[in-house]
Parts: structure tokens; C-alpha cells; sequence
């Protein structure tokens, strides 16, 4: 009796995890369908929270009313984890728009067609660097840029001006002015609790080595370099980026120029202590500008044109690009789509037509930021993405090569005692390396 | 009827090995066979499909490369080698290990002080357990803000202020190198003590009153009371609290996120959060998925020890 | 301690000395100093487990609400947040998370109910491999069977059924959870076997074996998964969002965490929307605390 309730029981547990096993392995790992048209309206997905999702509907409701062309537009918050699903069911939905960041990732992935730019009209007023950076390893085109910005530097204009300095134009001066922030008691509370710069020091999601890069570029460095024919190496070790690191370490180590924990902060973190009055210098995005504006008034700061380094003052741009993908059997509808979404009217409409822009800063030449926004701090970041910004290799995903920056950089300059600085970026070559190679894109 | 005490080897006779009652026929177990498989079928059922065939499938993407649209491509082992040879996963480890015993003795010592301290039946220890309860109630994400704030590294932060009040200098918490870790373990007992708390209560409901008389007249101390009767018939309870320890704090994940993102220098990286620097952000599912069923592995081989552990020590 | 002292005159003073028996410390209800320790150190407590969330609370009140200082009182008292809150539709994410919590909580309990009886009540070889099994089901971090359990929600295996969209997606998934089983079966295995038999000789069958005989004897621990058991679904993020066809399906959770990576929503309106999320938890542990503090005259194991 006891035996065959042994076995039975045995067996009930065995099939179990048998037909666990079965069942799952139906289904497993074969690759996509062929893209036809299923008759529905075009799919767009696009990262947005509700506030962003607003302006998509407002954007996408004129397009309709313009080209009669139905779209069935999902403002999806969580897009990483949602597309996965989708491609693990092997329909993507027809267009996605993300970050330009993003493309290196769904190429490896297979989820992108190639485009041909010529078919995109008005593809002349976008400038080539923007169509260059939307170029897979293999040269071919796999997105059309959207929308850009860049990292601006902003100031505490009425702090800097009660301790009668000048706005900083070289790296020396802005690390004269946070030290000056964090001394010199600028909000005259009489306490010593403001603090210079504010900086995502954690290797969190790679902040801190998004937030160097521009730094590391004033000084004529970078992580690493684009040798031609989708083949990248590293030169985090050279002598410009040691500079470079060398001048943030001193940022790090010098009491009062960074905001107290900057090692471990976040932007979420980070950004509130501008914001709350507890530091007075930030490089951000402008999207921040309409909290500050909520939050400090737009008179008490200050966006500046970025201090130089050694060798120029580039910062960091980024954006989103708009992408079809390998489910799309739509091209009609794309095109319009597309066409109208680069074209003056509806980057002008993603700028205002809702409760905030989705496009920051507009690709298409024909649109001047400053005036659709009535406010001239816009053209200081179209300036600066016009003649000196850089972004980062979107052909390769780049999340890893920030990643493995952001850990050696935090590791390098929390360690204030020691010259760790050479050997600390000597590390991060090995460990670039080695992530172009898994990549098959070292040279 | 006679009074039953919950006395350990007794009331475990009962649950293992043989029944001490004989046989009373096949009738009856039949019946009782059936009542066992039909009571197990909806957990069974539920379990199949929304844990063990996902599990099945998340352990069988760890042998491949996993390209949800273009298709998975098998490299057998590739990933294992890929997670066991990161640098950084051995420390992460090491730091698993230390976060984890930390927060799960030091969570089991101060909820069973809180247990009880606030055992009894009166309206304002009502109000005083619910209001300690809250660190368990809360998103992980505010009590990670909130904890940032008590930290700040410096001498006007709310932590350093109080310790000033006793003459120690202002620590540097989340921002230190070596002082990173046990902030974090701290903010973990925290958080984790008021759950133990909960279980110990309840565990506490099932000690015999009579048993404490009789202590009182043999005229045993309070802590011999606690010693031979308490602990005792807490044993489950604690069996449970250190079961679930085992389970959990190899995957503590959130509060460290929240709290240092794995830094500064990498000196609060845990298992996951390499995991996640590793498989998730790369969008490798495959090395993720491979430094998941390190994970089972190893809890597997904890679990299992535990529950010998807790068997051989009732049978004594 | 003063309790040797206060011990040889119990055996005269009959009231005191039944309630000294009443928890394992023997805190004695009449004044005294160990009374005044005893509220020392609940002061003490209190003041390290609770008063934290009171800047939790008042940053929701606050119009001003700063991330970077906590302070016990608002210092703009103001329900703005709680309308911004509004605006953003958080009262109908926490319905969702009302009806998911409620539905999953009972379809939860229930399944654990059964399973810990027969796995802690009945004999069978293989009963250390479930139970083993059921632990198992805790040990696989969620992230990991995030896109496997999205595609059997998406088209269930055998029975072909799509669940996503529906409010089934989150309950079933939540239905089984090991922790439950787990707790309910060491808890009833503490239940003498006499009592069962003297059950059986009176003819009882399983059911009301169960429902009269054990449960009953249960309660504290039925009050351990409810409450937690509540709050496991509640907080429950990666599953709603996979099956979600809609963001106006989600959760409280899920939303509170979409709002926490937007940059324009302000401090104060994410602790609001703290605050909501608190509440049910915390009405549902005051209710279920009276399971799992034993009365003054029931006696778990006694007769």
C-alpha cells in the first residue's frame, strides 16, 4: 500500500514538471512571421506618462483629420518590458518611437526595417549628423530622427549675482562658483547648507557616466571611438579623458562642490536639491525647465552656454527617433505617418499641442525652437546642439559601455585618498573592450 | 478532555511518520486519499500554470540566447560561465550573504523584543502595533526617500543630529564605502522587524497560559519562563521567520536600488542587482535568467538545510 | 527586574495574577516601575517605526512638500496634492487595486486553506517534495518568469484562453502563494492529533473536519495571511503591468511607480498617492490583529 502511494505520488509530481516542461517547450523559439497588413489602423507605440500621452493623442488626432488615416496610438509608460512581450509573441506594433539610444539594442534584436531616407519627405531639413546617427552597425539607415536636445548647464542667477560673479565660461570658473555656492552662504539664511553642483553620482542606470560625458568631452576624451565600418575601440584611458576624470574627481572631493551623497543619487534624487534651493549649479535636460520655472521662478535662474573645457564646451544630446518595425506590412500609411510627424506642422504640434512637448527640440531645420516656445533659453540648447554637441554611438547599444563608465567613474573618485585615476580608466578600457567585442563591434 | 500543552515532540508525533491510531480499514483511506488530491488540485492547478510553467521555461531560456523576435539561439552554458566570471558577481555575493544574515537575525531578534513588549489586549497596544506596522505597509520606494533623508552624510542630517546628541561624529551612511552596507541592514531590520513581529504574535497566541501559571508557582524567573516555554513553543514561528529569511534575503533587491543603486565603488552590489546590471539592461534574458537559477539553486540548498535543521531539532 | 517582588503576594491578589500569565513577559497591569519601563520603551518604539511616516503624512498635506527635508508638521496644510492626485486618476487606480486585492486575497486564501490541510493534516510519501515544491514557487525572482507568465496569461496551454486584459490575469497568478500554504501548514500541524481523532469517531467528514474542527483552531494564522497575503497582491507591480491591455487597467502600485519616473509630477502629489496606498493595508491589519491576539478567555489548545 505503501509502496504504489509512494510511486503515485512520485509520479504525480514527476508529470508535473514533465508536462510543465512540454508545455513550454511548444512555442519556444521560432522566429518572426512575415509583415502583412491586417487591415487594422496603423499601431504607433511611444514612451509617454499621461501628461506626454496627452499631446501624442492631440498630435496624432490632427494627422487623422489631415490625411483621413487612422492610428491607434498607445502611450505605453514601461515600453522596454511591454515591447519584449510583444516580440516574445512575434507581432511588434507597427511604429515605435523611443529613444535614439535605443537603436544599437533593436537592431541586435532584429525588431527594425530599414528605411531609405530619400523617402522621406522634407528628409533635407534634417540635418545629415542627425540621419548619420540613426545608421545601424551595418550602415544602413533603421530610424528617422524626431526629436532632440541636449544637457544644459543652469545657474542660480540670483545667487551668483549677491556674490558679484561673473557667469563662468571655462571649467575652472564653474568649479570656482560651486565652491563659492557651498561657502559663501548666497541664500544669506546664515547656515552653511547650500551646496555647488548637482550631480547623479550613482551607477544607477549609468547616471554618473551619462552625467561625465560631457565633461569628459570639453577636454577632448571619450569612452571610445568610432573607427569606421560599424567597428568601435575604447579610449577611456587617453591623456584628455584622464583630464577630464581628474577635473570630476576634484568636483567629487572638494567638500561643498557636489551635493552631500552625490555618490549614491539618482536624478530622481539629485534634481530636487536645485529645485529646493539646495544647490545652484545643474546640467540637465530642458525638460526640467518648466519645474524649475514652477518651482524657483523664472527669474531666479539662469541658462547658461556651457563653460569650456580644455578643448571646446560639447555636451551631451540625445533624443528619440521614430522606427518601423519588422511587423510593419503598412508602408502606405507609414510614410504619412512619418512625413508628417518630421514636418513643421506636426513637430510644431508635438511642441504645443498638449500638456508637455514630446518634441524638445525640433529636428526639422524650417522650425526655430525659441519662437514656438516663446522663450530664448530654447535657443541657447538649439545653439548647442547645432555647433557643439555630441551623442553617444546609437549603432551599438551604448547602456552597457554607460554602465561599466558609470561603476568605474563612481569607483574613481570615491576614493579621495588614492591617485586611482589612471589605473581606474585603464579598467574601464578592458571593460569597454570587452563589451564591443560581445557586441562583435571592436575594431 | 486533558489539557494538551504544546509541547514540542508531542504535537509533532502526530504530524510525521505513522499515525498512532491503527488502520481502520480501506474504506477510509480511500476516502482520505481522494480528500488529499482533491485539496491539493486547485493549488496544483494554479501552481502549474502561472509558476511552474513560466519557472520551466524562465530556467530553459538560461541555455539560450534569447532573441524573443528573431528567435533563441542555444549556447549551452555560455551564460552560466558569463555570470560566474563577472568580477564584480563574487563580491556581490559575498555581499548577499552578509546583507542577508544581518537583516535576518537582526530582524527575528528585534521582532520577537517587539512581540513581546507589545503582547496584550488593551486598546492602546491595538493602536501602538498598527502604528508600528507602517514600515511594512509602505512602497519600498518612500521608505527608501525617507531613509535617504535620515542618512545625509552630513553634520545637520536628522541621523548625525540625534547621534550628536551623544557625542558621536556625523557618519557618512550611504556614502561611505564601508559604512554603505550595514546602513542598508539597518533600514532592512527596520523594515523587516514589525513582519517577524506579526508572526511571533500569533505564534505567542499558542502558548499555553496555564504552563506560565505553573512556572509562577515553581517559582522560575522571568527569563527561565522565557527559556523553557517560550522559545519553545515559538519554534514554529521562528522555523517559519528563518524558512522565509532564507528565501527572501538572497533577494533583496528594491531597498538596495533604492537606496545606493549598488554603490558607491560597488560596495552594496548584491546578487540582483548585478543581475540586473548584467541581464535586464542589456536586454540579455538569457544571462539573467542564468544568474536566476544560480539564485534557486542556492536557495534551494538553504531551504532544505533549514527544514532539516528545524526537524532534527524537534525530534530531540 | 521587580517581578520576583511582585510574585509571592499573587497568590493572593487573584486578578493580577491571571493577567501576569496573560503574555510571556508577565507585564503587570497595575502601575509601577515596571509599568513605567514598559511605557518607555513603547515610547522609544514608537518613536523609531512610526514617526518617520508622520513626514510621510505631512509632506502630503504640505503644499511645499520638499524631498530633500522631512518635517513631523505640514508647513502649508493644503489638499492640493490630494487633488493633483485626483487629476491623475489615482482614485480609479486604487478601485483596481481594491477589487484585484479583494479577489486575489480570497481566491488566495482559500486554495491555501486546502493545500495546507492536506499537506499538514494527512500522511503521504512525497508530502516533503511538494511542500518542497511549493517553496519553490518563491524562489524564482519575478523579473525572471515575467515574459514566460505574460505568454501563458496571453494564451493558456490546453485550454487556449486569453486572460489579458481581464482582472482573472492578476487574481489567478496571486491565487497560489507558497508563503500561505506554507504558514497555514506548520500552523495546523501544531494542532494535536486527538482532537481529529475524536472528530473521526463522531463520524466527521474532511470538509467539516476542516471547516469546524481545524480552522477554527487556526484563526492567528488565518490573521497572518490575510494580512499579508493582502498586501503581497497589493503590491504587486511586474503582474498587473504584463497584464494590463490598458493603462487605465492598472494598479495603484503600477501607477504610483509611472508617476515616480515623471519629472513634472511634484513630491508632494507621489505622497499623497503614498498615503492612499497605506490605508487599505493598514485597515485590514487592524481588523485581522484581533484573530492574532488571543482573547482573554479562548484558549487556542485547551480542551
Amino acid at each position: 500500500m505503501d509502496s504504489k502511494k509512494m510511486s503515485r505520488s512520485r509520479a504525480a509530481v514527476a508529470l508535473t514538471i514533465a508536462s510543465a516542461a512540454v508545455l513550454t517547450g511548444c512555442g519556444a523559439g521560432s522566429s518572426a512571421p512575415a509583415a502583412t497588413d491586417d487591415g487594422q489602423p496603423i499601431e504607433v507605440w511611444a514612451r509617454a506618462g499621461t501628461d506626454a500621452a496627452t499631446t501624442y493623442a492631440a498630435l496624432f488626432k490632427e494627422f487623422t483629420a489631415k490625411t483621413g488615416v487612422q492610428v491607434n496610438f498607445q502611450g505605453v509608460p514601461d515600453l522596454d518590458q511591454q515591447l519584449q512581450t510583444r516580440a516574445a509573441s512575434k507581432k511588434l506594433p507597427d511604429i515605435v518611437i523611443n529613444d535614439s539610444a535605443a537603436l544599437g539594442n533593436y537592431t541586435a534584436q532584429g525588431y527594425l526595417q530599414t528605411l531609405d531616407k530619400s523617402t522621406v519627405a522634407g528628409n533635407d531639413k534634417i540635418a545629415d549628423s542627425l540621419w548619420d546617427e540613426a545608421k545601424g552597425l551595418d550602415g544602413a539607415t533603421y530610424g528617422v530622427p524626431f526629436s532632440r536636445q541636449t544637457m544644459v548647464t543652469m545657474i542660480r542667477k540670483d545667487w551668483r549675482e549677491k556674490l558679484g560673479l561673473p557667469v563662468p565660461k571655462t571649467q575652472e570658473d564653474l568649479a570656482a562658483l560651486a565652491q563659492a555656492f557651498a561657502t559663501q552662504d548666497p541664500d544669506g539664511n546664515g547656515q552653511a547648507d547650500t551646496y555647488g553642483m548637482t550631480v547623479p553620482g550613482s551607477t544607477e542606470r549609468g547616471y554618473l557616466g551619462w552625467w561625465a560625458s560631457s565633461y569628459i568631452w570639453q577636454d577632448g576624451g571619450s569612452y571610445l571611438k568610432d573607427e569606421g565600418d560599424g567597428k568601435y575601440a575604447a579610449t577611456a584611458s587617453s591623456a584628455e579623458a584622464e583630464k577630464g576624470v581628474t577635473w570630476i574627481k576634484q568636483q567629487f572631493c572638494t567638500p561643498g562642490n557636489t551635493q552631500p551623497g552625490a555618490l549614491t543619487a539618482a536624478t530622481s534624487v539629485a534634481s530636487p536639491f536645485f529645485q529646493t534651493g539646495k544647490t545652484g549649479i545643474i546640467l540637465t535636460g530642458p525638460y526640467n525647465l518648466t519645474a524649475f520655472d514652477t518651482a524657483l521662478g523664472k527669474d531666479t535662474y539662469e541658462v547658461i552656454e556651457a563653460p569650456k573645457g580644455s578643448v571646446d564646451n560639447t555636451v551631451l544630446a540625445e533624443g528619440e527617433n521614430i522606427y518601423v518595425t519588422a511587423s510593419n506590412g503598412k508602408p502606405e500609411q507609414t510614410r504619412k505617418v512619418i512625413d508628417y510627424l518630421v514636418s513643421p506642422d506636426g513637430q510644431k504640434a508635438g511642441m504645443t499641442a498638449g500638456k508637455q512637448p514630446i518634441v524638445r527640440v525640433p529636428v526639422n531645420a524650417d522650425v526655430d525652437a525659441a519662437s514656438v516656445y516663446n522663450d530664448p533659453r530654447w535657443g541657447v540648447v538649439q545653439d548647442a546642439l547645432k555647433d557643439s554637441s555630441k551623442a553617444f554611438p546609437s549603432a551599438i547599444n551604448f547602456v552597457p559601455v554607460k554602465q561599466a563608465a558609470a561603476e568605474a567613474l563612481n569607483k574613481i573618485v570615491s576614493d579621495c585618498g588614492s591617485d586611482n585615476v589612471a589605473s581606474g580608466l585603464k579598467d574601464l578600457d578592458t571593460a569597454i573592450n570587452n563589451e564591443l567585442t560581445s557586441q562583435n563591434a571592436k575594431s | 478532555m486533558t489539557v494538551t500543552p504544546t509541547k514540542p515532540a508531542e504535537t509533532l508525533a502526530p504530524a510525521k511518520g505513522a499515525k498512532t491510531t491503527p488502520a481502520r480499514g480501506k474504506r477510509t483511506n480511500r476516502k482520505q486519499l481522494l480528500a488529499i488530491w482533491l485539496f491539493l488540485v486547485p493549488a496544483a492547478v494554479l501552481g502549474l500554470y502561472f509558476k511552474f510553467i513560466p519557472m520551466v521555461e524562465g530556467i530553459r531560456l538560461s541555455l539560450f540566447k534569447v532573441q524573443p523576435f528573431l528567435g533563441d539561439v542555444f549556447v549551452g552554458f555560455d551564460n552560466y560561465i558569463r555570470v560566474l566570471t563577472d568580477a564584480r558577481f563574487m563580491e556581490a555575493l559575498g555581499h548577499t550573504v552578509v546583507l542577508g544574515l544581518t537583516q535576518t537575525l537582526g530582524a527575528l531578534v528585534v521582532g520577537f523584543v517587539l512581540a513581546l513588549l507589545l503582547e496584550g489586549q488593551s486598546r492602546s497596544l491595538w493602536v501602538l502595533r498598527t502604528a508600528i506596522f507602517l514600515p511594512v505597509v509602505t512602497a519600498l520606494a518612500v521608505v527608501g526617500e525617507i531613509w535617504r533623508i535620515l542618512y545625509f552624510p552630513t553634520a545637520d542630517g536628522p541621523l548625525n543630529n540625534i547621534l550628536s546628541w551623544v557625542g558621536l561624529g556625523p557618519l557618512q551612511f550611504l556614502n561611505g564605502t564601508d559604512t554603505a552596507l550595514w546602513s542598508i541592514a539597518v533600514v532592512g531590520i527596520w523594515s523587516g522587524a514589525p513582519y517577524n513581529m506579526v508572526i511571533i504574535l500569533a505564534g505567542l497566541t499558542g502558548v499555553d497560559r496555564s504552563l506560565y501559571e505553573s512556572a509562577g508557582v515553581d517559582g522560575a524567573t522571568i527569563w527561565q519562563r522565557l527559556r523553557y516555554i517560550t522559545l519553545p513553543a515559538l519554534r514554529p514561528s521562528i522555523v517559519i521567520v528563518l524558512t522565509l529569511a532564507a528565501i527572501r534575503s538572497l533577494r533583496s533587491f528594491t531597498e538596495v536600488y533604492v537606496l545606493t543603486g549598488g554603490g558607491p565603488a560597488g560596495s552594496t552590489e548584491v546578487w540582483m542587482t548585478r543581475m540586473y546590471s548584467l541581464g535586464f539592461q542589456r536586454n540579455d534574458i538569457g544571462v539573467a535568467s542564468a544568474a536566476a537559477v544560480l539564485l534557486l539553486v542556492v536557495t534551494l540548498l538553504l531551504t532544505v538545510g533549514t527544514q532539516l535543521l528545524a526537524r532534527r531539532k524537534a525530534l530531540r | 527586574m521587580s517581578q520576583s517582588s511582585t510574585r509571592t503576594p499573587a497568590r493572593a491578589s487573584k486578578p493580577s495574577a491571571s493577567a501576569r500569565f496573560d503574555s510571556a513577559l508577565g507585564w503587570s497591569p497595575r502601575f509601577g516601575t515596571n509599568m513605567a519601563l514598559r511605557i518607555v520603551l513603547c515610547v522609544l518604539v514608537f518613536c523609531v517605526f512610526a514617526l518617520p511616516f508622520l513626514a510621510v503624512i505631512s509632506g502630503a498635506f504640505d503644499r511645499n512638500s520638499s524631498p530633500t527635508e522631512i518635517s513631523l508638521l505640514p508647513k502649508t496644510f493644503t489638499l492640493q496634492n490630494f487633488e493633483a492626485a485626483a487629476q491623475q486618476g489615482l482614485w480609479g487606480y486604487l478601485l483596481n487595486s481594491l477589487v484585484v486585492a479583494g479577489g486575489g486575497l480570497l481566491l488566495q486564501m482559500t486554495v491555501s486553506v486546502f493545500a495546507a490541510y492536506s499537506l499538514s493534516r494527512k500522511k503521504f510519501r512525497g508530502q516533503a517534495l511538494v511542500m518542497l515544491l511549493v517553496l519553490m514557487t518563491m524562489m524564482l525572482p519575478e523579473e525572471v518568469i515575467g515574459i514566460p507568465l505574460s505568454l501563458v496569461l496571453g494564451d493558456l496551454p490546453l485550454l487556449g484562453i486569453g486572460l489579458r486584459g481581464t482582472v482573472l490575469a492578476v487574481i489567478l497568478p496571486v491565487g497560489i502563494w507558497g508563503f500561505s500554504i506554507f504558514i497555514m501548514s506548520e500552523f495546523m500541524k501544531e494542532i494535536p492529533g486527538e482532537i481529529e481523532e475524536a472528530a473521526r469517531l463522531d463520524g466527521v467528514g474532511e470538509f467539516r473536519m476542516l471547516f469546524t474542527i481545524i480552522l477554527p483552531l487556526c484563526k492567528p494564522a488565518l490573521g497572518v495571511i490575510g494580512i499579508f497575503g493582502f498586501m503581497m497582491v497589493w503590491d504587486q507591480y511586474l503582474l498587473p503591468l504584463i497584464a494590463a491591455n490598458d493603462p487605465s487597467d492598472y494598479t495603484l502600485t503600477v501607477a504610483l511607480s509611472v508617476l515616480r519616473n515623471d519629472t513634472t509630477v511634484g513630491p508632494g502629489v507621489l505622497l499623497a498617492g503614498a498615503v492612499m496606498a497605506m490605508i487599505p493595508s493598514l485597515l485590514v491589519y487592524l481588523f485581522l490583529q484581533r484573530s492574532m491576539i488571543r482573547g482573554i478567555t479562548s484558549g487556542a489548545t485547551k480542551g
